[in-house]
Order: C-alpha cells, then sequence, then structure tokens
C-alpha cells in the first residue's frame, strides 16, 4: 500500500490530471444516474403524497396520470367493510385542465385535483393549511413549483381554467414530472364545475385503516365486497406498480443506462490512458524491483492499487460537484434531483470497477518487464 | 526569405515527431476518438428528444401547416373549425388543404384488464397525406366503417395487433384493418390511424366540424413564406400558419427549452464537451512535454517560438483530424445501435458533423496555444 500511495502523491502535477479525467467521467455517470431517479421520483411524489394506508381505483387503470373515474358508491360500500375508518374520495384529471397564464393570458395544459375540503387525501402540510379556503366555489391552490411559463408563482389572485373565472387563495410546493408542467388543486364540486364534456367521477379512493388492524386483511375484505372492475392496492403496491410501469414502458430507462455506459467507457478509457501512462514511465523502477527479486504479482498489485486510489481521487471530488449540480440543476429544472446512497454505492463501484479493469489491462506492460531490456 | 525557411519544416517535422512513438500516439489517438466519439452521442441524444417529437410530422407531406394560435406542440396543437380551413383552400396557391383530426380515448381491449390511451389520427386516406407506404397501400381499409389501422410500434400493453381482431375504443367496437409503419414517438404509447367518418363516429362529441390540423400543399413554384403570409390573411384570426422551418423550430424549441429533457441531455452535452477539451488538451500538452528538451534545442538552436508554435499546432491539427475520422465512422454505427435499441431517432446530419469538425479543430488549435506557453518558457539552459 505505501508504496501505490507515495508513486501516486509523488507528482502531484500527474495526480491533478488523473484525478481531474476520471473525475468527469465518473460526473457523467452521476448525472445519468441522479435524473434517472429523478423521473422515477417525480412520477411517484404524488402517490408518496396520499395520506392513505389503501388506496382503490379502477381495474383498468394503468398508470397514475390517467383518467379512469369509478362511481362514488364503491366508497359507500368501502366505508361499510368493517375495520375501514374512512374512504375519502380523490378527483382527479391530466388533460382535460387549461389554465391561463395570469400574466400574458396564454393557455396551458396542467394536472387538476380535487378533493373534499372536509375530507382531506393529501399528506403535503402546505395543502391541507389552505383548504378551508377551497370551501368557496371557484378557488384553487396553485403550485407555487411549477413551471415558470404557467404564471403560478406570480401574485395574481384570479384567471382563468377552462374559460371559467377562478380565483386563486393560495399555494403549495409540488414541481412539474414528466407528463404534467404544473397542478392546481381544488374542492370536489369546483373539479366537478370546471370539467366540461367529461363524466365526472372519483379517480382515488383513498382509505384509512383503523389502527391497530392489518392493513392486508382489509385489503382482502375490500376486494370481496367491491365489484370486479374494482382493484385495491396497498400504498407500496401503488408505488411499486407506478414504478414498475414507467421502468418498461418509457424510453427513459435506456436512454438513461447508455448514457451511464458512455460514462463508464470514457472513464475507461481514461483510466487506461493514466496507468498505462505511468506504468510506462516508471518501467525501470519496476524492472529494477523484479530484478532485485520482487515477484510479479506484488507489483501487479501495486498497480491496481495505485488504480484504485486514482479512481477515489476522481471519485472523491466528482461526488462533492454532483451534489452541488443536483442543487443547482434541481432548482433551475425544477427537477427532484438528490444524492442518496444508492447513487453513491453505484457510482463509486462503477469507478471501481472501471479503473480496475482497465488498470488489469494496461498492467500487461508490467508483467513482460524484463529488467535486461531495460537498461 | 528567412521566415520561408521557419515555416516549411513545421508539418513534416510535426508529422516525424507523431509517429517517432507509435504507440504513444497511438494511445493519443484512442483518447481523441473518444473523445469525439462522447461528444457525437451526447448531441445525437440532444437532438434525438426534437426529432422524436417532429416524428409525426417528418412523415407527412405538406408545405404549410394550419393551426390554432394557441398551438403548444404536436400534443396540444389546438382547434379550429372547419371552415377557416376552407377558406384557405379557396386560394389560387392551394392545390390541396385537408384537415387533420386528434383525440385521446380509451383502447378497453388492452392486456390484463387495462385500459390504455390511445391515440387517434383522423384524415382523409384519399389525399395519401402520409409518407408511409404502409398506409397509403391501405387507404381502402381506412375507408371501411368502423376500421382503423394500428402502428405497428403500438406497445404490447394494448394486446395483440392482429388484422381482424375486434377492439373497442372509447365506446365503440372498432375492427383491427392492419398496421402500419411510423412510430408513436411522443404521441403516446399507441398510435391508430381513422378516416375522417370513423374519427367521427370515435369522438361524436367533436364530429369533423373542428380540426386540429390543415395540411396544405401548394401548387408548383409557389413560395412557401410568400404563401405563407397570404393564406394567414385569408384564414382569419384564431389561426396561424406555419412552414416546414417553422414548425421544425418550435417544435424544437419546445422539447429543448420547455421540458425536462432538454436541461438533462443539455447538461450531458456540456460535460461532453468540457470532458472533450480537456482530454485534448492533456494529450497535446504531454506530447508536448514529452519533446520538450528537443523543442528546447531547437530554440537554442535559433528556431524562433513562432515556428514552434507552429510545429505544436501541427502536431495538435494532425491528431485531431486523424482522431476525427474513426470517431465520425464509430458514431454512425453507434447512432444505428442506439436507434434500435432506445427507439429514439438519433440522426447524423451534415450539419453536425461540420459543427463537430469545426469544434475539434477550434480544441486542437486552443490546446497547441495553452501549451505552447509552456514551451515559450522552456529555457534551454534548464533543459541541459
Amino acid at each position: 500500500m505505501p508504496l501505490a500511495w507515495r508513486n501516486l502523491i509523488a507528482n502531484k502535477q500527474r495526480l491533478l490530471r488523473s484525478a481531474a479525467g476520471i473525475g468527469f467521467a465518473v460526473l457523467l455517470m452521476l448525472m445519468q444516474l441522479g435524473f434517472e431517479q429523478a423521473f422515477f421520483d417525480s412520477a411517484l411524489v404524488v402517490i408518496r403524497g396520499l395520506d392513505g394506508d389503501l388506496l382503490i381505483q379502477s381495474v383498468h387503470k394503468y398508470q397514475f396520470a390517467t383518467r379512469n373515474p369509478f362511481p362514488g358508491t364503491n366508497l359507500d360500500i368501502a366505508r361499510k367493510v368493517p375495520g375501514v375508518a374512512d374512504a375519502r374520495p380523490l378527483y382527479a384529471d391530466w388533460f382535460d385542465f387549461f389554465w391561463k397564464n395570469p400574466t400574458d393570458g396564454k393557455v396551458f395544459l396542467v394536472r387538476a385535483f380535487g378533493f373534499d375540503p372536509d375530507e382531506p387525501v393529501f399528506l403535503f402540510a402546505d395543502v391541507n393549511a389552505n383548504r378551508e379556503k377551497l370551501k368557496e366555489p371557484g378557488t384553487v391552490l396553485v403550485d407555487r413549483q411549477a413551471r415558470r411559463f404557467l404564471g403560478m408563482n406570480g401574485g395574481a389572485s384570479e384567471t382563468e381554467i377552462n374559460g371559467m373565472k377562478v380565483k386563486i387563495v393560495g399555494g403549495f410546493a409540488l414541481g412539474p414530472d414528466f407528463v404534467s408542467d404544473g397542478t392546481v388543486m381544488m374542492s370536489d364540486r369546483t373539479f366537478v364545475s370546471l370539467l366540461r364534456g367529461s363524466a365526472p367521477g372519483v379517480d382515488l379512493g383513498v382509505v384509512k385503516v383503523r389502527p391497530g388492524d392489518d392493513p392486508a386483511a382489509i385489503q382482502q375484505a375490500l376486494r370481496k365486497a367491491l365489484p370486479d372492475t374494482m382493484a385495491v392496492f396497498t400504498k407500496p403496491e401503488l408505488i411499486e406498480f407506478e414504478r414498475k410501469f414507467q421502468a418498461a414502458i418509457s424510453s427513459a430507462g435506456p436512454i438513461f443506462a447508455m448514457g451511464t455506459v458512455v460514462g463508464f467507457v470514457v472513464g475507461m478509457l481514461i483510466s487506461y490512458q493514466i496507468t498505462y501512462t505511468d506504468v510506462a514511465d516508471q518501467l525501470p523502477q519496476y524492472a529494477t524491483l523484479k530484478a532485485i527479486g520482487y515477484r510479479t504479482g506484488y507489483l501487479l498489485r501495486v498497480v491496481l492499487e495505485q488504480a484504485a486510489l486514482n479512481a477515489l481521487a476522481g471519485w472523491v471530488p466528482a461526488v462533492l460537484v454532483s451534489i452541488l449540480l443536483y442543487r443547482v440543476i434541481g432548482k433551475v429544472a425544477l427537477l427532484p434531483l438528490h444524492m442518496t446512497a444508492k447513487i453513491v454505492f453505484v457510482s463509486l463501484g462503477l469507478t471501481l470497477g472501471m479503473c480496475l479493469i482497465s488498470a488489469a489491462i494496461a498492467v500487461r506492460r508490467v508483467a513482460t518487464a524484463d529488467p535486461a531490456e531495460v537498461f | 526569405m528567412i521566415g520561408l525557411f521557419h515555416f516549411r519544416p513545421t508539418v513534416p517535422l510535426a508529422w516525424r515527431i507523431l509517429t517517432d512513438d507509435k504507440r504513444r500516439t497511438g494511445l493519443a489517438l484512442v483518447g481523441i476518438f473518444m473523445a469525439i466519439l462522447l461528444v457525437f452521442v451526447e448531441l445525437g441524444f440532444f437532438y434525438a428528444v426534437p426529432r422524436g417529437g417532429l416524428l409525426l410530422y417528418d412523415n407527412m407531406r405538406f408545405d404549410l401547416l394550419l393551426a390554432s394560435n394557441e398551438y403548444e406542440y404536436q400534443a396540444q396543437p389546438g382547434a379550429f373549425p372547419l371552415s377557416q380551413l376552407e377558406r384557405v383552400r379557396s386560394s389560387t396557391d392551394v392545390a390541396e388543404a385537408t384537415p387533420i383530426y386528434f383525440g385521446f380515448t380509451k383502447w378497453k381491449s388492452g392486456e390484463g384488464d387495462l385500459w390504455p390511451d390511445i391515440f387517434v389520427i383522423g384524415f382523409d386516406p384519399a389525399n395519401h397525406i402520409f409518407i408511409p407506404d404502409s398506409i397509403n397501400r391501405q387507404s381502402a381499409v381506412l375507408e371501411r366503417a368502423d376500421t382503423v389501422l394500428v402502428d405497428s410500434a403500438t406497445r404490447p400493453m394494448f394486446g395483440p395487433l392482429d388484422t381482424g381482431r375486434i377492439v373497442e375504443i372509447g365506446d365503440r367496437k372498432v375492427t383491427i384493418g392492419g398496421q402500419y409503419v411510423l412510430g408513436t414517438g411522443f404521441m403516446g404509447l399507441g398510435v391508430a390511424l381513422a378516416s375522417t367518418a370513423n374519427f367521427a363516429r370515435l369522438f361524436p362529441q367533436r364530429g369533423s366540424a373542428i380540426a386540429n390540423l390543415g395540411a396544405i400543399r401548394l401548387k408548383a413554384g409557389v413560395d412557401p413564406d410568400r404563401a405563407a403570409g397570404d393564406l394567414q390573411k385569408l384564414a382569419g384570426s384564431g389561426t396561424r400558419i406555419f412552414t416546414r422551418q417553422e414548425l421544425d423550430a418550435h417544435e424544437t424549441a419546445y422539447w429543448t427549452t420547455r421540458t425536462s429533457v432538454g436541461i438533462i441531455f443539455g447538461s450531458g452535452l456540456l460535460i461532453s464537451l468540457v470532458v472533450g477539451i480537456m482530454i485534448v488538451y492533456q494529450i497535446v500538452s504531454t506530447q508536448v512535454g514529452r519533446q520538450l528538451s528537443q523543442f528546447a534545442t531547437l530554440k537554442a538552436i535559433g528556431y524562433p517560438d513562432r515556428s514552434l508554435a507552429g510545429t505544436v499546432s501541427a502536431m495538435s491539427l494532425l491528431i485531431v483530424i486523424a482522431g476525427f475520422v474513426p470517431a465520425l465512422a464509430a458514431a454512425w454505427g453507434l447512432y444505428s445501435l442506439i436507434r434500435q435499441e432506445t427507439l429514439l431517432p438519433v440522426t447524423m446530419s451534415e450539419l453536425r458533423v461540420l459543427a463537430v469538425f469545426a469544434a475539434a479543430l477550434a480544441m486542437a488549435v486552443v490546446s497547441a496555444l495553452l501549451s505552447v506557453g509552456a514551451l515559450r518558457r522552456a529555457d534551454p539552459a534548464d533543459v541541459f
């Protein structure tokens, strides 16, 4: 270990150059990994924000961001099932609410959620704090973190949705995802009045189980009580259902994977060049060590250790820079970019992997170093 | 005279320096190759998204497109009354003006009882508005009542797409008359084509009186830009007319600035450019560093800095150009692979090749000039 370390710090300028080279390749991978996670996270943020143990939806609903309304009578059935503390309706729409930017009058599609102000369904504190104000008909809460071209961030107090006047009575912080640019929240009555032409109906039933009761058992009971057209999920199950859909259906998965592969290959090449140059430069020293009697195996280990240290020298600053970049890009692009343990470990594994593999390939030189040739 | 003498050996000298240590130069070439390939790949991804957004338009025949002035992008085109398109048709510049209808509805015959959303495009099959042969060959099929063609790239979630299968779309039972090859792009997970009459049956609340787009074909010799202005006045308020270029620019701007994808791929592109510059600089400065004693000797003999700078620049340009050609070839192959694996329309264009080549040359020259700074400081006395 000491030899590898001493080799590393012997030439500071060289260390800086190799750390920078590997660091940028790692940065490329970290960006891809971060974006991939933000993609999935943004799709799941609302589901995670539902205040329920069990969720009821149409059996035909294939992803969260689509309307499959069902009759509210199903919630009455649910409430009668023993063990159910409450079953509250959530009205939701992604493609029929057109919001007018109060500043420039331009019209954009927004996501809309409606619920009974006396029966909140979300865990979001800022939404719940304002729900009393939604009792007045024609009032909405707006997403202050929506894409800026929607103009939800200004101080406007009224605008139009679907050509009808609405009053803006408060805001919350949610952010866009890959389907919707922004969200409005309103009471169930306002929702139905603004939704023109489409059949009204509840999209999701948010069920709370009596404290102490097993959600899985209540889930079974609900399945028996409800018609075949209804499906019952636990909250983790619904999250998994959505995650599977996003992973399988969107092209996002392969795109991010390819971006990570590109970073990996670039890193391998940079690392190969570094190792090759280092070894070639120090060939006389290695040959001498061999001549004195050091075994080839020991020298190979030294080279690999040095490669690992180079990897870390690039990885650590890359992670630190990524944390900063995640914050900046996350704010600008309104994406939930966060450094997580998973990203840290995956990137570390990939970095060490790419440096060790390329070093192992470059190290053939050391193995064949003939002391006599060098002198 | 002396100036001439000093410039002549520049390139041959650079060449001999590079070919002297083939292994090191080879390694340098590999580095340049990777740097340029990386830039090509990231550029490919970055422009693939708007290209995917333009998939439908790229496969349609029109010179101008009439749309509502609330047109956002292809999936949110707004709508306008058919009468406005009819006014446009009356112009002597216009050979054809045909309405296009867009609608989303539930496909109630999906796998596992799921009802995915299907994107339906309504049009008059006789007008041969679409380019793919697979569509035009089946015009007669489209004219049959309650029959649609389904895009072959429609996801498996929709169930089998066999000809003759009866499916429920919206509130209607519809027969799959056949498949066509175009691609779903970002229109959705499944796309179907229907004649105007069938579209109206699927979307009875709309009927055919409200269109989403008007595809306008001009008579031969008519200037699209001039005609766009005239037809705009004819069509009336609430609409706008796009030329092909305007449409391309509009959709590209939407995808790169309004969605997250622009930021995501843009940041990848930016990083790849930085990595590319770093690699080129590192390689060039290494090459110069290895030759430091030789260059110092030349300086001592009396070669002017300018001539040495010329040699370094020549070395830099030679390496970069030599690395560019295989990188371009590899990028071409990689693009094809990416198209297959991710269904993203990653395509090469002459503009891109020229732009990357110019950028590579610029990087070469800048790296050379920076390395030359080290040369200038090389004191012959220090070296010996």
